[in-house]
């Protein structure tokens, strides 16, 4: 057997334990949803209904669709903070391709293209040119923010889209009866990370990566085209939820990205789900009950009318809490210490 | 000559002092057309949206003719970045100062400093607590009870619906929101059979907005009318209506500048009654008064001098005209 394959291996058998174990962290979250559900169910009308299910289930695809993509980069002890812009860019692009007159298969083609590159620039920032994630994925957020509002869509915030445009038909419809186009492809998205993460040899190094990058490297795993691929996916993944939020609104709005606290909750996803800031553990059991508190949460408070910066607030407390519940669980130490990786 | 110089004297005195309290010559001085290399600031809240464009091209036009200058210092929908930018703006000593209020208090201090420093100081269509030489802008209390009163007609006793009604502001202290919810619920609170179900903030997002409406919906599947506070997040709502296939039963309202979109908003059944103050006859407005500012112009009493936005309202109908409409 190759050192390669055995590399591989071994890190594979570490991998699997970690991600059998569950944190201590995740059983907390899932006790609280448990709590939530049962408070709302009793106290407001109308939670508990299928139909209000199924708001939940449409309202969360896109946070689901990009957590999946930062779960991955986290995993592997990265971070992302492009992906809001480059779900925005994703959108715009493919919109102005569609109002162009192109058809949507190659609209769709370039879209995929250029959202490529830029996870890959992202990814060679990381991996090549070493600078750390959070300063290069911020530095390219503002690059793609200001490219597109003033080179793309001159000055503008705002481009509404076309009843016409295919995406908006399409995540306007059901796939089946019952199931909304953004909740299929939400589903999709979450299936494929989590097979990507389990049960490819990708997935195997991006928890090496995350677990110990030296030891990764030193053993010969390709940390760095693995690492091209993550953000890659991640930029992937940051366009599907820039398809489905656009469409679903009619509009592509550059201040999602400059305004919004989406990229916030994205990362409270992940990290109340309990996958550590510092990587190499948790995987898409996690997203789901990361995701879960938060549309629980989220839809709760806007059956009682809480305003809306009431909830912020109340988002906020639960992140302080969320990761200070995890530096108990999970404390720094010699071989988890990522002071500066960041 | 002195006897004729002697009786003439008094009619004279008596034409000058009735010039001198002419509006125009408040200041003792005559009305000044010469305005040209005068300098004019505008700071929005952000540019790039149909509104601020119009209010601006609207302006720049009225600048052209006279010779004046108009610099716009764009805050990008940062109210932190707004504040620094007045502050800047205030030191450069302009003669007029065009201020987009996000909220009724965030500039009042810096507004006040500004008047006090001699720098007259235009509100346009968002107003501060802090009054100000002029205002430019819709009557949003006229707009919160006419549609307040319009909701009561279609969703009220007699009109055999539930009455229940869900308002999405875009900020819960910006000025249209802060006084149309007071003029609404005005309206509403003598009219029990009106239930106002959901009053949340979607921070001007039209995705924010959908979702807000969405889960409204799910909860009160009976809702008779939407009253959003700007069409373009209120598009997210009119989206969450039709995605539920409710657009029949539920009375989207919205106002807004009345740009194209909104018309095509209208005919696409996302928006269904838009009380438009037209912000290209806005942008018009403002360059008027700035020149009147600038030539002197103040009220007689000292008090902020006013023009109201004339409505249009823009339904499906009989009454619809894409012309009610502009085009940037």
């Amino acid at each position: 057997m190759s050192s390669q394959a055995m590399s591989v291996n071994t890190v594979s058998r570490i991998a699997g334990a970690r991600l059998r174990g569950g944190s201590l962290l995740e059983y907390v979250v899932v006790g609280v949803i448990v709590v939530l559900v049962v408070l709302f169910s009793i106290f407001i009308p109308g939670f508990a209904t299928l139909g209000n299910l199924r708001v939940i289930a449409s309202n969360s695809a896109a946070l689901v669709i990009l957590s999946c993509g930062m779960g991955m980069v986290i995993i592997s002890r990265g971070l992302d903070l492009s992906l809001i812009a480059t779900m925005v860019a994703g959108a715009t692009i493919f919109s102005i391709s569609i109002d162009a007159g192109w058809s949507w298969p190659v609209a769709l083609g370039l879209t995929l293209l250029a959202v490529g590159a830029i996870g890959f620039v992202n990814g060679w920032l990381v991996a090549y040119v070493e600078i750390s994630a959070m300063l290069a994925t911020l530095a390219s957020a503002m690059v793609i923010t200001g490219l597109f509002r003033f080179g793309v869509l001159r000055g503008e915030y705002l481009l509404l889209l076309s009843k016409t445009n295919p995406a908006v038909a399409f995540f306007s419809s059901d796939i089946l009866p019952g199931l909304a186009a953004p909740v299929a492809l939400m589903i999709v998205a979450f299936v494929l990370t989590s097979i990507l993460l389990r049960y490819t040899t990708a997935g195997r190094i991006t928890y090496a990566l995350g677990d110990n990058f030296q030891a990764a490297r030193l053993t010969g795993l390709p940390v760095r085209t693995t690492t091209l691929m993550i953000y890659v996916y991640a930029a992937v993944m940051a366009l599907l939820a820039g398809l489905v939020t656009s469409a679903s609104s009619g509009t592509v709005d550059f201040r999602t990205v400059t305004n919004g606290t989406l990229l916030f909750e994205v990362i409270l996803v992940v990290v109340l789900g309990g996958i550590p800031l510092r990587g190499g553990r948790g995987g898409m059991r996690n997203i789901l009950i990361g995701a879960a508190l938060i549309a629980v949460l989220r839809n709760g408070m806007t059956l009682v009318d809480l305003t809306t910066q009431t909830q912020d607030v109340l988002k906020g407390l639960v992140m302080i809490i969320a990761i200070a519940t995890d530096n108990y669980f999970n404390p720094r130490d010699t071989e988890t210490d990522t002071i500066g990786d960041l | 000559m002195l006897p004729i110089m002697t009786n003439r004297l008094p009619r004279v005195a008596a034409a000058l002092t009735i010039l001198a309290s002419l509006v125009l010559c408040a200041g003792g001085a005559r009305a000044n057309s010469n305005i040209a290399g005068k300098k004019v600031i505008f700071v929005p809240i952000s540019m790039g949206i149909s509104l601020t464009e119009a209010w601006a091209r609207g302006m720049k036009q009225h600048a052209a003719i006279y010779g004046y200058t108009v610099d716009i210092r764009d805050a990008h929908f940062n109210t932190g970045a707004m504040s620094e930018l007045l502050a800047k703006a205030i030191s450069d000593k302009p003669d007029v100062l065009v201020v987009h209020n996000p909220t009724v208090q965030l500039l009042a201090r810096q507004i006040k400093q500004a008047e006090s420093e001699g720098i007259k100081v235009l509100q346009i269509n968002l107003q501060s607590n802090q009054p100000s030489t002029a205002f430019v802008g819709a009557n949003w209390e006229r707009i919160g009870r006419e549609i307040a009163e319009d909701i009561v007609k279609e969703c009220g006793a007699g009109s055999g619906k539930s009455g229940e009604v869900a308002i999405i502001p875009g900020q819960l202290t910006a000025a249209d929101s802060v006084i149309m919810n007071e003029a609404a619920f005005k309206v509403f609170a003598a009219h029990p059979e009106i239930k106002v179900v959901s009053n949340q903030a979607s921070n001007w997002e039209p995705e924010k907005a959908r979702q807000i409406t969405a889960t409204v919906i799910q909860q009160h599947p009976n809702l008779c009318a939407i009253f959003g506070h700007w069409d373009v997040h209120t598009m997210g709502a009119g989206k969450a209506v039709k995605d539920a296939h409710l657009e029949d039963k539920i009375i989207v309202y919205a106002t807004g500048g009345g740009d194209d979109k909104t018309c095509q908003a209208v005919e696409d059944k996302i928006l269904d009654r838009v009380w438009s103050y037209d912000a290209a006859g806005q942008g018009r407005d403002a360059g008027t008064m700035i020149d009147i500012l600038l030539q002197g112009g103040v009220a007689a009493d000292h008090t902020m001098l006013k023009i109201e936005s004339p409505m249009k309202i823009i339904k499906a109908g009989p009454t619809y005209d894409r012309n009610l409409c502009f085009k940037l």
